[in-house]
């Protein structure tokens, strides 16, 4: 049935990918999955329905988050127990490992999941994403490893200008801590911090002991390894609990300045405040933010695993396809055509179809008229039963190889 | 046309007093006429429908009605779920003011504690009225494993056997009802007026919203939720619960349908204390030994069943069937047909419709424009089966809380509706275009509990007790 009204019948905010686009996507998707999997991670899928309870408990969701997810009762909710379609990919990995693959430690898992999420308008309201997750491994050595896993895609996606953003989620945890917040204090100071409130920085300033100021926080957008000098020298023995991220933190950036990544501390960075508890980083492509993660140790409690180091990242696949601009390519497909519908003519063009694709060629059989140029299979002249027409002309070709050959020059 | 909705029942009157004097003082809307469509006498240009407050949200949102009166919270209840929607709140009135509170028994209250302290509790029961506001209330206070019931009303005769906290609209001056503590309040605010966004960007509205403006108080109140940690850690500690009562929980019927019960109870010999013909009482006395009785809304019993609260109850065969229809699997069957309030679930249209067949009445609409086919029903998962097996298209189910009658065909063009002489149907220039099914009370049970013989001698006493004249063959 056609459309009958101006209406359009695709929901808002998701979207077709065109066979172009199906053909970056999966090149994309190729390059993440080599690659993680040249680390060792192993491929996994976790189901788009999962409990509602996992996301809103496990603190991995801000609450403007909580309410874009899609959420319903399911045909077995009478319970009251609402599902969810994935708005997340590292909860559902995460519950994954706690009830099938707990004897897996370390566990290095990745992901090519879409999430949904509201969004009004026009905008995405469904992402796909390519994600790892490093469980039972902990310290700089498994930051940098995930690191390393989403500068080499780019790379091999044949990004230019990549750069990782660093920060450490433990130095604002320690600073907050430090000033005698509470928790829902924290997390309300670190917002306002995170978006650029002065007075927040006076107020937290003035919390501080021995009257630090928390403008180093926000004074430096983003800086090299000597800034992470300049914080342990300032506060590392003023602030409790600020000395070992620091730390982590310069192992980090001075490991990825001798593997010669481009890379920038910044000291604000993650908005998941509480989900995060060590190094976090961004991937930049160029100006484009495409994607990111961190370690957030201490997130495996709710599958009753909390003392289980675990780390992550996820690409934000649109993102990363709008900034490296990967060119479709793919073979081209051969038209075989068939002029005369009988049993033999149909066969004959079968048969060549299934030659070609033996060969590795893309071949499909069609009825006239089709774009030119194609093949034509005609058996009028059982010997040379191929007729390659173009705008010149029609010639007939008794070898399917030779015929081929000549259909790709005219072609280019 | 300017189409204004305002609300029907207890706000009534405040919305009447406010708006007398205006241009848009209507005497039948302040007499508390039971039409649902009243004129104005020197406008008429102007239309005034009377809605259930929790349906004019979503009518003004839809854009049926470019302006709406309504109570705060019914607005941020349609928010609360579809932020999108096209719904403006303007500005609140002096009157109709009130609070979301959360309620629960003393004993409960004092283990939950403040409310940053309620994430430590998991699996915490949550009964609302308010169904989308308290799913989002329980996710912003990152409980863990909640459960939340929404219900058609009276949550406040749950705790603390059948949930730990209800979340219950309370009047300005209303205190915590049966014993129950108070111990937050999320939502204060008065009646609104609220506009369609693309009414408000696009129609001339002023007059209308000039005669509303006087009554207007300053803003304040609205929705408050607090700043709460994202994980308070530990393991998860559970709520001391009184121990369910031993033997079987019959819940009874409240409203229309309790007449209809009562006669059930008194046709099976059972006698009742604090159940009669002119008094309720929310926990009745029966003298049947391994017995308790509670009062609910008849439209929540097949789900509280389900849940195992109950073990029996008296409800409607509608009720029974919509919930099933969402949810098949649910452990609740029809064990008795009391053969009592019957009458006829239908798919009702326009008098008018020259149609006399679904295809014909499909035909008419796509003939007329209208691809969407509007379903306006107070049984939503009926109205969307009905839809689905129709095969009515594109179509779009319009839950309803009441004042069903006046939806078409303005509002809707089918209503699936209740009518037992269909007077009220004939009255409104409606038509039954097909009855859907026959509805009865009836005894449903949970399916786990067939075998235990107090319910059985129960279910025995009301068979035996199903009048002949009723009896269903």
């Amino acid at each position: 049935m056609s459309p009958t009204s101006a209406a359009p019948l695709r929901v808002r905010g998701m979207r077709d990918l065109l066979p172009d686009e199906m053909a970056a996507f999966r090149k994309l998707e190729d390059a993440f999955r080599d690659v993680s999997s040249a680390w060792g991670y192993r491929e996994v899928r976790t189901p788009a329905l999962e409990y509602l309870h996992l996301f809103t408990s496990a603190g991995t969701l801000s609450p403007q988050l909580l309410d874009r997810v899609y959420s319903f009762l399911d045909w077995d909710g009478w319970s009251g127990e609402r599902v969810v379609l994935r708005p997340d990919g590292t909860i559902p990995v995460a519950r994954l490992f706690g009830e099938s693959a707990r004897d897996l430690l370390p566990a290095r898992l990745a992901y090519v999941q879409e999430v949904y999420r509201f969004a009004t308008g026009d905008q995405p309201r469904s992402e796909w994403q390519c994600g790892t997750e490093l469980i039972g491994a902990g310290g700089p050595l498994a930051d940098l490893e995930l690191i390393a896993v989403g500068v080499e895609t780019l790379r091999r996606c044949g990004a230019q200008a990549v750069r990782v953003r660093v920060s450490h989620a433990g130095i604002a945890r320690a600073l907050l801590a430090a000033a005698g917040l509470g928790r829902a204090e924290q997390v309300a100071m670190y917002d306002a911090l995170l978006a650029g409130d002065r007075a927040a920085v006076e107020r937290l300033g003035a919390l501080l002991p021995g009257a630090l100021s928390a403008a180093v926080l926000l004074d430096v957008a983003e800086a090299g390894v000597g800034y992470v000098t300049n914080l342990q020298a300032l506060l590392g023995d003023r602030v409790p609990g600020l000395a070992e991220p620091l730390a982590e933190l310069r192992t980090v950036v001075e490991t990825l300045d001798r593997l010669h990544v481009d890379c920038a501390v910044t000291p604000l960075l993650a908005r998941d405040f509480e989900y995060y508890r060590g190094v976090v980083f961004r991937f930049d492509v160029g100006e484009a933010d495409v994607g990111g993660g961190g370690r957030y140790d201490g997130l495996l409690e709710f599958v009753g695993a909390a003392d289980v180091p675990a780390s992550g990242f996820a690409f934000d696949v649109p993102s990363l396809l709008a900034a490296v601009r990967i060119e479709p390519g793919g073979p081209l497909t051969v038209p075989l055509v068939v002029e005369r519908d009988d049993p033999a003519t149909y066969a004959a063009a079968m048969a060549a179809a299934k030659r070609l694709h033996r060969a590795g060629v893309a071949a499909s059989v069609m009825r006239a008229p089709a774009p030119l140029p194609h093949l034509v299979v005609d058996l009028e002249d059982p010997a040379r039963p191929f007729v390659l027409r173009s705008d010149g002309g029609a010639e007939r070709e008794g070898d399917l190889g030779a015929a081929l050959a000549r259909l790709e020059r005219l072609r280019r | 046309m300017i189409r204004i909705a305002l609300p029907t029942g207890d706000m009534r009157r405040p919305v009447a007093q406010a708006l007398a004097g205006t241009p848009l003082d209507s005497p039948d809307y302040a007499a508390g006429s039971r039409v649902y469509r009243l004129g104005l006498p020197d406008r008429g240009d102007v239309t005034i429908r009377v809605f259930r407050e929790r349906d004019i949200p979503i009518q003004v949102a839809l854009g049926n009605y470019q302006l709406g009166v309504c109570g705060g919270v019914w607005v941020e209840e349609l928010r609360a779920r579809y932020p999108a929607e096209d719904l403006s709140p303007l500005f609140p009135l002096a009157v109709g003011r009130g609070r979301l509170a959360a309620l629960a028994a003393p004993e409960q209250a004092a283990q939950l504690g403040p409310l940053e302290e309620w994430q430590r509790f998991s699996g915490l029961r949550v009964v609302s009225e308010f169904g989308n506001l308290a799913e989002k209330i329980v996710a912003h206070l990152r409980l863990r494993r909640p459960r939340v019931y929404a219900v058609y009303g009276g949550a406040h005769a749950y705790p603390p056997e059948d949930a730990d906290i209800a979340l219950v609209h309370l009047g300005e001056d209303q205190q915590s009802p049966d014993g129950l503590v108070e111990m937050a309040s999320f939502h204060e605010s008065g009646l609104w007026v609220v506009a369609n966004r693309r009414a408000l960007a696009g129609l001339d509205l002023g007059e209308a919203l000039a005669s509303l403006r006087p009554a207007a108080a300053a803003v304040e109140g609205g929705l408050r939720l607090p700043t709460v940690a994202q994980s308070l850690g530990g393991p998860p500690l559970a709520l001391e619960r009184p121990e369910r009562p031993a033997g079987v929980r019959l819940a009874l019927p409240d409203g229309h349908q309790q007449p209809h019960a009562l006669a059930s109870v008194r046709d099976a010999g059972i006698e009742l204390d604090g159940y009669g013909d002119a008094d309720v009482q929310l926990r009745p006395r029966i003298a049947v030994d391994g017995v308790t009785v509670k009062v609910v809304r008849p439209q929540d019993m097949p789900q509280l069943v389900a849940l195992g609260q109950f073990d029996m109850a008296i409800t409607g065969r509608d009720w029974l069937a919509d919930f099933l229809a969402c949810f098949p699997d649910a452990p609740v069957e029809m064990a008795v047909d009391l053969g009592r309030s019957r009458y006829h679930i239908a798919a009702v249209v326009d008098e008018d419709l020259p149609a006399t067949t679904v295809d014909e009445a499909l035909a008419c609409w796509h003939a007329r424009g209208r691809r969407m086919i509007r379903v306006a029903s107070e049984y939503p998962n009926l109205a969307d089966r009905y839809a689905r097996q129709r095969r009515l298209g594109r179509y779009q189910v319009v839950p309803i809380a009441g004042a069903s009658e006046g939806f078409v065909p303005e509002d809707a063009e089918i209503l699936i509706e209740g009518s037992e002489t269909g007077k009220t149907i004939v009255a409104n220039r409606l038509r039954v275009l097909e009855r859907v099914f026959e509805s009865t009370n009836c005894v449903v049970i949970h399916r786990g509990r067939r075998d235990d013989p107090v319910l059985q001698g129960l279910l025995e006493r009301f068979r035996r007790g199903v009048p002949a004249t009723t009896a269903v063959t």
